[in-house]
């Protein structure tokens, strides 16, 4: 095979952070002229590192990389933006305020001819022209703040194409799309292709590769495992090749056994600081002993209803119990006491202090208890057993339990943050995306254990974007929609083509229906 | 061994910043000097040696008078260590000292208290006072969002009036010259525990046992560590359920106590009336040591006598060659730069994980290979 058919190739990149974390070991990957390439692998593999490399975000610590069989180094976005290659991240890099043509010449805007002002009409204008050429409808003229998720992934590829970008990478695109978001994209990557475009598809959704990919990459811990004819490989092969062993999408849990009800929300509003409706009368219920599972396309109100949950966010009306408690405008020391503990979504801001070690880490909510307390000073030996009980318990891979907790891995991390919150003898375990982002190890052991605690009588309410964690988790599952609850099922049969109906609110059960989200 | 590594590094990183400074101070002196090598020697070695009449010995007053110094700046250190813990950017111990002395030196006139008790009363009450004042910065911080830096900032120069015209128009002794208290009475003054003229008095020996105290207090106590929590991660705390406010007022009211305490020991064991009419500069002097320290309690009193010791050097640098003593003011400030630069050495950090790590993967793989055999 002739070299100078690729249009990319990155021969033996290896990249190690500072804390130490080899995200990249020689790594080697080509991606022809024209071609869907799929990078996959499980969450923390290394190919959104590897892509970040490729994009000029991050410097490899050791390899070299070539763009049409030219020696290039990349020192930041902006070269790699110059030499054609564009990257739409996970995570929008879009300004809500501004139009969707604002955001599209962002940087590069056409002025009048003073050279003073933008020249909006040109904006629109150049916004329309790409949009056309290359089939990805936009409203030039809509605020993004008020558009749809599949929208701004629009904006963001036509972003990259209005830059000139002939290489474009996607990381994890699907990740907060529907299925019929998806579908189109899809439509819309096909095309681009047929243009000529090269295209870098990064996912760990199998399904999807098969559906749209020409060849794959399959990246495990670090390294690069194999490049494949998608054609000539099956979905079981991939999962083996990704994660050394079949990926283990059923849980085994027993039958829940409901008891009394632990949370309580009746009647929610929420109106946020853009003057939108984030939350419009939601009630429901987690009893004793079940998994209530909240699914939705982020930004439907999930997030907003945590936040009250744990006394971050004050509603305009309606009310949240716990144990027949209010806890709306409680602190959190006080939401604790009720026995609420809290997986939260970002964990380095909320779940940790990072340069604390990792005793420090899991003792944060109940340092103040009898047990570890002898007057006025700390019992050094009880918080000693607790926090080597608790490493003991969640198997936290770590040194000692005086390792600063920063220099932990991911998933290890989040171990130390799920050992503290579901150790508190709590009666309601809220979990917000309990698994985003972490090893198939941790994330396995994060599920099984909310399913111990849940069968033994806990409440739990997760919320998750993980579409395939709520629908095998839940005992009972909310789909929210535009701020409401769309749907509640307590049957347990679901499939995503349905919840996908759901949450993108092509279909809403009745009042009825959803009224018997409360158990009332 | 990366954890070995890495201390080692932390210390390696304190002493390249701590010669650097130095080097930047030498390189001034050998600008401005015409005779640099014998203030380069008074600098560096003049505290402990003396060399009258061709003869080297161990200096011991000047070891005592560089103990004595250590003894404001103990109390500023900690102060300043525990605010800093709670990411409290307070700066208020300045005037606190200057509070603390004058409280301090109206009891030791005013209050006719049994011998022996009545010093310990007088640093009680003003350490009391400072405490109390030490609720203005840090109350606003929690309930109004006000920037502790910038109130506790303004709170010195207000804190300095209001000494000065307590000073000068209720507590002057008018028989004198210059502006200054009556003197104290001899049992309000601070013992000394050496003979001599060195001022090594017995608070050397309680800001030893404070900062123990507070090292305690700091790793060893409840509030310490929820401090200390806050100090890393506010949001993490919040979540905890600590009382974050309640946290920050009390490491803020301990930064108080600690610089009276410090303020009228120095006083009374130093002076035999209050002299000071301009703020006395401790408070900065706490915040350079506490960043040496690393904000660790138990590191303080390194630090302090490390600056007590430049300090000692750059004045018989100054008395003995043409050296402005002012240089001790460049080589803290090339301290205070070379340590508070996030990115100092930062390079050389990343090549050393990058070592530790490549080892960790060769060994686990050997390791995984033994196992597959």
């Amino acid at each position: 095979m002739d070299a100078h058919e690729y249009v990319v190739r990155m021969e033996n990149i290896s990249k190690i952070y500072p804390n130490g974390i080899a995200a990249n070991r020689e790594v080697n990957f080509s991606v022809r002229e024209g071609e869907i390439h799929a990078l996959i692998g499980e969450n923390g593999a290394g190919k959104s590192t590897l892509m970040k490399i490729l994009f000029g975000m991050e410097q490899p610590t050791a390899g070299k990389i070539y763009l049409n069989d030219q020696r290039i180094t990349l020192s930041s976005p902006l070269q790699a933006i110059s030499l054609g290659i564009g990257m739409v991240h996970q995570h929008f890099m879009l300004v809500p305020s501004l139009t969707v043509a604002e955001n599209i010449v962002l940087g590069m805007a056409p002025t009048t001819k003073s050279g003073l002002f933008i020249d909006y009409k040109e904006a629109v204008r150049l916004t329309r022209e790409y949009s056309e050429m290359y089939n990805l409808f936009v409203e030039p003229d809509a605020r993004v703040a008020d558009i749809a998720v599949g929208m701004k992934q629009k904006v963001e590829i036509l972003k990259a194409l209005v830059r000139g970008a002939r290489v474009l990478i996607l990381d994890e695109p699907t990740a907060v799309l529907t299925t019929q978001e998806t579908a189109e994209l899809f439509q819309e990557l096909k095309n681009l292709k047929d243009q000529g475009f090269t295209i870098i598809f990064i996912s760990h959704k199998l399904k999807e590769i098969k559906e749209l990919t020409d060849r794959i990459t399959i990246m495990r811990a670090g390294r690069s495992v194999g490049v494949y004819e998608t054609a000539s490989i099956t979905e079981q092969e991939i999962s083996r090749l990704m994660v050394g062993r079949d990926v283990v999408l059923k849980m085994d849990k027993p039958e829940a056994v409901p008891g009394e009800r632990v949370l309580c929300v009746e009647d929610l509003h929420y109106v946020n600081e853009w003057g939108k409706k984030m939350l419009d009368g939601v009630s429901f219920s987690v009893r004793q002993g079940e998994i209530v599972g909240i699914a939705g396309v982020e930004g439907n109100g999930q997030r907003e209803l945590v936040d009250i949950l744990f006394g971050l966010k004050l509603p305009d009306s309606g009310d949240a119990m716990v144990d027949g408690q209010s806890l709306v405008g409680l602190p959190q020391a006080r939401i604790r006491t009720l026995g609420v503990s809290y997986v939260p979504e970002d964990r380095m801001t909320f779940g940790i202090a990072q340069t604390a070690n990792i005793e420090e880490n899991v003792i944060s909510d109940r340092y103040r208890h009898k047990r570890f307390n002898r007057g006025p000073l700390f019992n050094m030996k009880s918080l000693h057993d607790e926090s080597d009980r608790l490493i003991m318990d969640y198997a936290v891979l770590c040194k000692s339990r005086s390792q600063e907790v920063g220099m932990l891995s991911g998933g290890n991390i989040q171990k130390v943050v799920v050992a503290r919150e579901f150790s508190s003898d709590p009666i309601l375990i809220i979990a917000d995306q309990p698994t985003r982002g972490i090893d198939v190890g941790a994330t396995e052991l994060i599920r099984n254990k909310l399913v111990e605690l849940s069968r033994a009588g806990m409440a739990v309410l997760l919320v998750s974007a993980d579409l395939n964690e709520v629908m095998e988790l839940s005992d009972n599952l909310i789909v929210m929609y535009n701020g409401q609850i769309a749907g509640y099922f307590d049957d347990g049969q679901w499939d995503d083509l349905m919840m996908g109906e759901y949450m993108l609110g092509l279909k809403r059960q009745s009042d009825d229906e959803i009224r018997r989200a409360c158990h009332a | 061994m990366r954890d070995k590594r890495m201390v080692l590094f932390g210390f390696v990183r304190g002493a390249a910043a701590i010669v650097l400074a130095l080097a930047v101070g030498a390189i001034f002196i050998f600008l401005s000097s015409d005779e640099p090598f014998t203030a380069l020697r008074y600098l560096l070695i003049g505290p402990f040696v003396s060399f009258h009449g061709g003869v080297t010995a161990f200096n011991t007053q000047n070891f005592y008078q560089i103990l004595a110094a250590m003894i404001p700046t103990i109390f500023t250190g900690l102060a300043v260590c525990v605010m800093f813990s709670a990411n409290q950017f307070n700066l208020a111990a300045e005037g606190c000292v200057l509070v603390g002395g004058f409280v301090g030196s109206l009891i030791g006139i005013y209050a006719n208290i049994a011998t022996g008790w009545h010093p310990v009363i007088c640093v009680l009450v003003s350490a009391v006072v400072c405490g109390l004042i030490m609720l203005i910065p840090s109350v606003l911080k929690v309930t109004l969002g006000a920037s502790e830096m910038v109130t506790s900032l303004m709170l010195n120069f207000v804190l300095l009036y209001i000494v000065l015209h307590f000073l000068n128009y209720h507590f002057a002794d008018r028989s004198k010259g210059a502006t200054m208290t009556f003197p104290f009475l001899d049992s309000a003054k601070i013992p000394s525990l050496v003979s001599g003229t060195s001022k090594l008095t017995w608070g050397f020996v309680v800001a030893l046992i404070i900062s123990f105290l507070v090292w305690v207090f700091m790793y060893r106590t409840r509030w310490g560590y929820a401090i200390r929590m806050i100090g890393i991660n506010e949001s993490f705390s919040l979540y905890s359920g600590m009382n974050v406010g309640r946290m920050i007022i009390l490491s803020s009211v301990i930064g108080g106590i600690l610089s009276g305490m410090g303020g009228s020991l120095e006083v009374l064991g130093r002076y035999n009336t209050f002299v000071w009419r301009e703020l006395p500069g401790y408070g900065w002097t706490g915040v350079t040591i506490a960043i040496l320290a690393k904000n660790n309690p138990g590191a303080v009193p390194l630090a302090a006598f490390f600056l007590a010791y430049l300090n000692k050097g750059c004045q018989l640098m100054s008395t003995h060659s043409d050296v402005p003593s002012e240089m001790i003011d460049i080589i803290q400030a090339a301290i205070f730069l070379f340590f508070a630069a996030e990115q100092f050495l930062s390079g050389f950090r990343q090549k050393l994980v990058v070592k530790t790590t490549r080892e960790e993967l060769v060994r686990a793989e050997s390791l995984d290979a033994i196992e597959g055999e």
